[in-house]
């Protein structure tokens, strides 16, 4: 607003609650982008979709969690109930699953995209609210359904034109199997558990050296979680603790059933998710340039049971945000979207503007006599400006850096 | 060396503490085979490239964590008394066994006002650069503590009256003996680190891993 002295008062600030953020049309695109070639990816699995409700009364999820739930959005109804914004969507599709598709013959493929929420934390400069896209395939506990979930990961991430990421493959049951072939204590569990929850491996490696084991077998538990790599990972675990000979050779079945690359897939035995609910195999993928995984997920066969339903269960989430940031570390922004600014598509030209939408090609509309065509197409980057000459009309091409006049604009800007 | 999926070759970039833990931390790298001959003279230069194509990425030591968690760096050699006051999501591999320090609980010579003032107050008032460790440090030992956050000589506060304690970094306890202060409780001991980045962990295991067994045969010589 002008003041009396003629200088203008600054804008009121764009105040935004912690975390919160807007999104710009530029990163909404590619986000979308981003988003369809997910959806495409589960479709063509025959994963269907469903949406569950933001909001979700905590003890429910809480239930699924085993755990009480941290740094959440948490309200009341009307009655007091305590209600979260859901803080992933794993666990509310588990609880749909489990209790409105419990007369499915199975095995049964879901697939989500949604916003989750967390409540912000101080020091962490996190978003409060992200988008995941995920899929779970339930009702088949075997090694092929554990391969189908990492070859839908893998095609999905790279359909979404993610370059150069790893899906770190473990089974929380291999490493229980290989604890228990070499006889490691209660008390000993727990501190291993505690230290490969921090990522410390300099505890994990104290904690190993102090156990009453062979030189070779000591060596192993040492180097258990940072152990990473192909098949010949599992035929060393298997030869060196043969109670764990099982374990390996299932988790080697999901690898040779998957068809990725080898190198996308690397078996890591490091991978411990932080929630009690996984079972059997657990996947974290990763993208250059990230300090989080991408994606993560799992087997839960015992998930379904915590709603009442207990089936075999297996899936992944995959952080949107951070996959469109990493797509964007290695690939520029597109520069020209095709697309017309047509002056005087609102009023006299109208009727071309009908026919080049029909063509195919986007129009921007302005009056006529709009003087702004060539700063709303370098603003929003249009391709073309057109305006009318003549018979035909006179269009700049802004990628290739030329003009040309064209009788009928819906055959000139197709067939470029 | 190429990046998984056909990608271009990226050096591996490691993230150096500046201060205390330098001369260390450059030994140490050094007997492990990386080239360090560009950190002989930093002069004013922040990243340094080795001839072998390593970046080197100097920070403050405190901001060592910071860079590795955001995948700005690789790996990063930071103390044990950072992670604990900062709990980074990083993998810590190795324990570089110099740089040798403890994390202590020091109030000031003659009766040990903790007690008393746990008993009157309710509280003890603790000064320190490191509220996380010491907030931890009590919380775990049953004891409530008021924790003051100050960012230098945490000497002081007990000489003052500004707390009844300090927990601190001590090497040889040099420093707080000239205070008139002395050792209660030692909260942990901490030495130099090696740690890595979680992508970088999955997506350069193989160099990440050959970096770690070379440092782990250079600490195991040193010893």
């Amino acid at each position: 607003m002008p003041t009396t002295d003629g200088s203008r008062t600054p804008p009121p600030p764009a105040a935004l609650p912690t975390g919160a953020r807007d999104v710009l049309p530029l990163e909404a695109a590619e986000l979308r982008s981003a988003e369809d070639a997910l959806r495409r990816a589960f479709r063509a699995y025959g994963y269907r979709e469903v949406r569950t409700p933001a909001l979700e009364f905590a003890g429910q999820l809480e239930r699924g969690q085993g755990a009480e739930l941290e740094h959440v959005f948490r309200l009341f109804d009307e009655d007091g109930r305590v209600l979260v914004l859901r803080p992933d969507l794993t666990i509310p599709v588990a609880r749909l699953i489990a209790t409105r598709l419990t007369d499915h013959p199975g095995p049964l493929r879901v697939s989500y995209t949604g916003p989750a929420f967390r409540a912000p934390q101080t020091g962490k400069p996190v978003a409060t609210e992200h988008r995941q896209a995920g899929a779970e395939l339930v009702g088949l506990a075997g090694p092929e359904a554990d391969a189908e979930i990492l070859a839908l990961l893998g095609g999905a991430l790279g359909d979404a034109g993610l370059h150069g990421f790893r899906i770190g493959v473990g089974d929380v049951s291999l490493t229980r199997a290989v604890l228990d072939g070499l006889g490691v204590a209660d008390g000993a569990r727990v501190r291993l558990a505690a230290a490969a929850a921090a990522r410390d491996l300099v505890a994990w490696r104290r904690e190993s050296e102090a156990q009453p084991l062979t030189v070779a077998r000591r060596e192993l538990l040492a180097g258990l979680p940072a152990v990473r790599g192909g098949a010949e990972v599992l035929e060393h675990i298997a030869a060196e603790v043969p109670a764990a000979a099982d374990a390996a050779a299932r988790l080697g079945r999901v690898l040779e059933f998957t068809g990725l690359p080898e190198r996308t897939v690397l078996v890591d035995l490091g991978i411990l998710r932080d929630w009690p609910y996984y079972s059997g195999l657990v996947l974290e993928a990763y993208a250059p340039g990230l300090g989080a995984p991408v994606a993560q997920g799992g087997r839960y066969d015992g998930l379904g049971g915590r709603f009442g339903v207990p089936r075999p269960a297996v899936g992944f989430s995959i952080e949107l945000e951070l996959l469109h940031r990493a797509i964007a570390a290695t690939d520029p922004a597109e520069a020209l979207r095709d697309g017309v600014v047509l002056v005087g598509a609102m009023d006299a030209e109208a009727g071309t503007a009908r026919a080049v939408r029909a063509a195919g090609v986007p129009v921007v509309g302005l009056p006529s006599g709009d003087d702004r065509a060539d700063r709303v197409a370098a603003a929003d980057g249009w391709r073309y400006v057109a305006r009318r000459a003549g018979d035909g009309f006179e269009v700049a091409d802004r990628l290739r850096g030329e003009t040309f006049t064209c009788a009928r604009l819906e055959e000139a800007l197709p067939s470029r | 060396m190429r990046a998984p999926g056909g990608g271009p070759a990226i050096p591996l970039r490691i993230c150096i503490p500046l201060g205390a833990l330098f001369p260390g931390t450059v030994e140490r790298l050094g007997a492990a085979g990386v080239d360090v001959a560009c950190l002989g003279d930093v002069g004013r230069k922040l990243v340094l490239e080795a001839g072998d194509g390593t970046v080197f990425i100097t920070t403050r030591p405190t901001d060592v964590p910071t860079y590795v968690e955001a995948g700005a760096a690789d790996v990063g050699v930071v103390g044990r008394d950072v992670i604990e006051e900062r709990r980074p999501d990083v993998y810590e591999l190795l324990d570089l066994d110099f740089g040798g320090c403890r994390m202590v609980y020091a109030t000031r010579d003659g009766e040990d006002p903790t007690p008393g003032a746990i008993a009157r107050l309710g509280i003890v008032r603790v000064a320190t650069k490191y509220p996380a460790c010491a907030m931890a440090h009590f919380t775990a030992t049953g004891r409530q503590a008021e924790v003051v956050k100050v960012n230098g000589s945490v000497e002081l506060a007990p000489l003052v009256g500004l707390a009844h304690g300090i927990v601190d970094l001590v090497a040889t306890g040099g420093t707080l003996r000239a205070n008139g202060l002395v050792e209660r409780e030692q909260l942990f001991g901490s030495s130099a680190r090696l740690i890595a980045n979680r992508a970088s962990h999955k997506l350069r295991a193989e160099e990440i891993d050959a970096l770690t067994a070379r440092l782990a045969v250079a600490v195991g010589a040193a010893r």
